[in-house]
């Protein structure tokens, strides 16, 4: 039979055996952290209300209140997991479900004596009543906006209407220089922001006039409303090489020289046309408003 | 009496400090356009009449290093557009920002180190003005612009490209919008005149001088914003702001409660 | 002093005996099961800075001048509250800290909502008697993300009102009553300035109140019904393994407060986020102008992907119009909300256990489940990939086009790969499984008096 060897005895007298920790230690360290960790969330308040105090600083609030609240709760945390001699516990579930005979006082609880005709009737009253007095709750949910009418198919553009830019000047025929655009409204009209028109000057030439669109782009200013028919966002990016207006938000892409058509990206009409004219003083002025409704699509946008 | 006789003793004349007063407005005035041209950025030199030998000297760097793309006579070539009539602006501009010359006429042309010195720069701008009549270099003084106007002419007009930062934005078919950090004063006014690659042309009808000392002021402020809010992320919005919450945020959170909790 | 205080408290609301059996109520100590506690406490951050920032909030879309501290945007005319967000970026000292730390709570709060509800599907938690603690929390993570999209937007900058805009145009595109919708939700064609003061309304306190109460609802069924745990040595169907509430869990707790308030400060002094002065006021009219890389917030960016993924289809018939944007932001949202409140009644038809459970799956355990789940999260993962595609085509100089065509190709692909590798990971792992909680898998036999031995039953 081998002799098996009792654990080595440390000098000191203590079991000394390399996978048992003394208890003790560990509790005494623990302690040294958490005071430690509640001596700097002290200091660092004491320094966040410093900083106040001086005037803010917001870098310094920020690693400031970080170690200040992580110093107490490194504390607490220790302390819970150290300090409490941890011990797992058992625990019995109650039998949620309910019993037979506990379904049953419930259905007697329940129970009312009445007679089942006319109660029934009755009964069915109060629903129509409680049923009409819902309805009737969301009427003022009404007032809560005006009816869309035909706001929506409608902008500030009427014929004759002069083109400002964004300040307000008005826009000459040849004030926006070949591959330049520029954002316009109609004469005093710089906060109808369903009206925004992107005005573009191209080649004359090289414009490809959809049919009855022929006068509508002199001397290669060509006009369209700025909403994507996506989701609205202006359409503000123009690639001047290959004669594109991309909408920064989605990326739908729309071929200027070819009634702004979709040539990419999730938009799925072209941008609506601003028929355009010069008047005698040489102004861009507008023909008409534009022939379809401006922005994203609704339901009876095609009637 | 006397107090009369000591003041007009003691004060010079009213033609003497007239006098005063216009040579120290004129020293002034020297010292102020000595510190411009004597500014960190080369300012272009001017285009007068001495300029011969410089188109000339402009001509030999044009013949080997720019007529394969552009042609021997500046008219242009299939690889490349003619330069007749683009300005000495644009020449300045391709050439400072070392967007020119250009390895491979396909790719969108990209800010690299100038490939030529500031004379040499001087020189081909001339030859290349030489072709034919062209945006000027402009000069441009940024604080001479409003900040705020600034501000709201980048938001209305460069931010849906370059984007609210100035840190550059994706435009369709594999080009960008560069970010405008390293842009020059003057460069950021020649590109507003001569419309560079898929830039839009803003000319002097629909931004005047001041708007774009004013613009040019506010991309000056955009190099070095005001990041009180601490690390920037590089401006780039929710997506990075995104990561950070994910990462270092409700990462840090499941370092603690691993730190807390069993894992068994 | 805590126990002077509880036996006064008890003295006049008779509650002992519950005192009682709360303070020594029993909870698993699992480090995954207090990820719901990290989003709890997140939402006290939030309530908190909440509170003080809606001191110095003006929530009121009268046109002003500015003339505060931000030199850039001096005499520029912005909405007071855009205005009144500067002036607490600028000019309230700890202003921008307490806002900066506002703004991120509510982006780890909804990311910690997130991998808790992932916790609980993984693990079947959600399984008979938790269904209706599911409903809850789906309920509270679409609560949670409405109100975060309503806070952002409050501020009225070029960034969040773009995206208001983009709701809008969803709205609108709903059949039949979308231009309803739209008009009496914001008050008017765009750009309804309303929309300001109802967001208000709808982030302080509706929704709040409507978060808070069903929260509670949350807490005190998972209280009432205990909380799960794994399978391990000495756990049972009835029974619950942890520490006691008082003292251990509730120190452990209360600390794990204060650290997380802790990363939620360093963030917010430390990290900026949200630089609205950079974006300036939204003026539709005025600015007529968005940012290049306009991207909502995180939790939001799932919905953008799917608005920038979905080619330019529209159904147009008989006069009538379903605009492309209701499929992704109507459509999209509803089904998967759909899909996560009827799961647990899903998954049950399929795998026929109409059982209660009190003890956790592995995920490896329900191979189908997880596959299903991880599936999922790399769908919505791609989507939320695809709203940066703008982002991305400026970084790797790829045109957009072709990262779009990317992308939807790896919308399905992805996850469909996802689905299949991450079942086959499961069966593996669960086949040769090390199964550290698991104790000797076998059963229990007992000696009969005649000397055999009897199978009495299976052992975990």
């Amino acid at each position: 039979m081998t002799d098996n060897a009792p654990p080595d005895h440390a000098p000191g007298g203590s079991t000394h055996d390399a996978d048992v920790v003394d208890p003790a230690e560990v509790v005494a360290t623990a302690e040294r952290r958490i005071a430690i960790s509640f001596v700097v969330a002290t200091v660092a308040a004491l320094g966040l209300a410093g900083v106040y105090v001086a005037g803010g600083q917001a870098q310094a609030e920020g690693a400031l209140l970080f170690v200040s609240l992580g110093g107490v709760g490194v504390g607490l945390v220790l302390w819970g997991g150290h300090l409490l001699g941890e011990e797992e516990v058992t625990d019995q579930r109650k039998d949620l479900e309910a019993t037979e005979e506990e379904q049953e006082a419930i259905g007697e609880a329940l129970h009312t004596d009445q007679p089942e005709g006319r109660r029934k009737f009755l009964g069915r009253l109060l629903g129509a009543a409680a049923a009409a007095l819902g309805l009737a709750a969301l009427f003022p949910v009404r007032s809560l906006g005006p009816s869309p009418g035909n706001r929506l198919r409608r902008t500030a553009w009427t014929p004759g209407a002069r083109l400002i830019d964004q300040d307000g000047r008005l826009v000459r025929v040849d004030t926006v220089s070949r591959d330049g655009i520029v954002t316009v409204f109609p004469e005093g009209r710089t906060e109808a922001a369903d009206s925004q028109a992107v005005l573009v000057r191209v080649d004359a030439e090289a414009m490809r006039h959809r049919p009855g669109r022929e006068t509508w782009a002199p001397e290669g200013n060509v006009a369209y409303s700025k909403i994507c028919p996506h989701v609205g966002c202006p359409v503000g990016l123009y690639q001047a090489p290959t004669h594109e207006l991309v909408c920064p938000c989605h990326q739908s892409t729309f071929d200027v020289l070819d009634g702004a058509r979709p040539l990419f990206g999730p938009a799925t009409r072209s941008l609506p046309q601003l028929p355009l004219a010069v008047d005698p003083e040489g102004f861009l002025v507008a023909q008409a408003d534009f022939d379809e409704p401006v922005g994203p699509g609704f339901w009876t946008r095609d009637r | 009496m006397t107090a009369r006789l000591s003041r007009s003793r003691d004060r010079a004349g009213f033609g003497t400090r007239v006098l005063l007063a216009a040579g120290a407005a004129g020293a002034l005035l020297v010292c102020g356009t000595t510190m411009v041209t004597l500014s960190a950025v080369p300012a272009p030199a001017a285009l007068t009449a001495q300029a011969e030998p410089r188109v000339m000297a402009g001509r030999d760097l044009y013949l080997t290093g720019c007529s394969s793309c552009h042609g021997p006579d500046g008219r242009g070539t299939e690889r490349g557009p003619t330069l007749a009539g683009v300005g000495a602006a644009s020449a300045d501009f391709f050439l400072t920002t070392g967007r020119m010359p250009l390895d491979e006429p396909r790719d969108q042309a990209q800010r690299k180190q100038p490939a030529y010195s500031r004379p040499e720069i001087d020189q081909l701008v001339a030859y290349v003005a030489s072709l034919g009549p062209g945006p000027e270099i402009p000069h441009v003084d940024p604080k001479s612009g409003d900040l705020p106007e600034g501000f709201e002419l980048y938001a209305n007009n460069c931010a849906s490209c370059h984007s609210s930062a100035g840190a550059g934005g994706a435009l369709g078919h594999a080009l960008i919008a560069p970010s405008l950090g390293k842009a020059t004063p003057t460069q950021v006014a020649e590109a507003l005149r001569i419309g560079p690659g898929s830039m839009p042309v803003f000319g002097p009808d629909v931004l005047d001088e001041h708007q774009v000392a004013s613009v040019v002021r506010y991309v000056d402020y955009l190099q070095d914003p005001a990041d009180p809010g601490g690390l920037s992320l590089g401006r780039l919005g929710p997506i990075p702001e995104g990561f950070v919450a994910w990462v270092v945020g409700l990462g840090l959170m499941l370092v603690f409660i691993r730190w807390i909790g069993t894992t068994e | 002093m805590i126990r002077s205080t509880i036996a006064w408290i008890d003295d006049r609301l008779g509650g002992s005996s519950f005192t009682r059996t709360a303070l020594k109520k029993v909870f698993p100590d699992h480090w995954s099961f207090m990820i719901g506690e990290v989003a709890l406490y997140c939402l006290m951050i939030l309530i908190i800075t909440g509170v003080y920032l809606t001191f110095f909030f003006v929530p009121a879309s009268d046109e002003i001048v500015y003339r505060g501290d931000y030199a850039p945007l001096h005499g520029v005319k912005m909405s007071a509250a855009y205005a009144s967000t500067l002036d607490i970026s600028f000019g309230v000292r700890a202003g921008l800290v307490m806002r900066q730390m506002h703004h991120w709570a509510a982006l780890v709060f909804i990311a910690a909502l997130v991998i808790h509800m992932c916790r609980v599907f993984f693990t079947g938690a959600f399984r008979r008697p938790r269904e209706i603690n599911w409903i809850v929390g789906v309920t509270l993570l679409l609560l949670s993300i409405a109100n975060g999209f309503f806070g952002y937007s409050l501020l009225d900058d070029l960034l969040s009102g773009t995206g208001v805009r983009v709701g809008y145009s969803i709205a609108l595109s709903v059949p039949v009553a979308g231009t309803w919708l739209a008009f009496l939700f914001f008050g008017g064609e765009f750009p309804a300035v309303e929309f300001i003061t109802r967001f208000f309304v709808l982030h302080v306190l509706i929704l709040p109140a409507m978060i808070v109460g069903l929260l509670t609802a949350h807490l005190a069924i998972l209280w009432r019904q205990k909380h799960t745990q794994f399978r391990g040595p000495g756990r049972a169907e009835d029974n619950i393994v942890g520490s006691r509430l008082w003292p251990t869990y509730a120190l452990k707790s209360v600390g794990l407060f204060f650290l997380v308030a802790a990363v939620l400060a360093g963030l917010g002094g430390l990290a900026q986020i949200n630089p609205i002065w950079l974006y300036g006021p939204y003026d539709p009219a005025q600015a007529a102008a968005a940012t290049a890389g306009s991207q909502p917030d995180w939790y939001v960016g799932w919905l953008d992907g799917a608005l920038r993924l979905l080619p330019g289809w529209e159904i147009r018939a008989f006069g009538y119009t379903i605009a492309n944007p209701f499929f992704p932001g109507g459509l999209l949202p509803g089904l998967t909300f759909m899909g996560m409140y009827l799961w647990p009644f899903i998954e049950r038809r399929f795998t026929k256990d109409y059982a209660s459970h009190n003890l956790l799956d592995r995920p490896r355990d329900a191979p189908a489940r997880t596959a299903l789940g991880a599936a999922m999260l790399a769908f919505y993962g791609v989507l939320f990939f695809a709203g940066g595609n703008d982002i991305l085509s400026n970084i790797f100089r790829v045109a957009p086009e072709k990262i779009t065509t990317l992308f939807r190709v790896v919308l399905f692909l992805g996850p469909a790969a996802v689905f299949f590798i991450t079942r086959s990971a499961c069966r593996g792992l669960a086949r040769s499984g090390a199964h550290p909680t698991e104790g000797p898998v076998g059963s229990r036999i007992r000696r009969t008096p005649s000397g055999g031995y009897e199978d009495v039953g299976e052992d975990h």
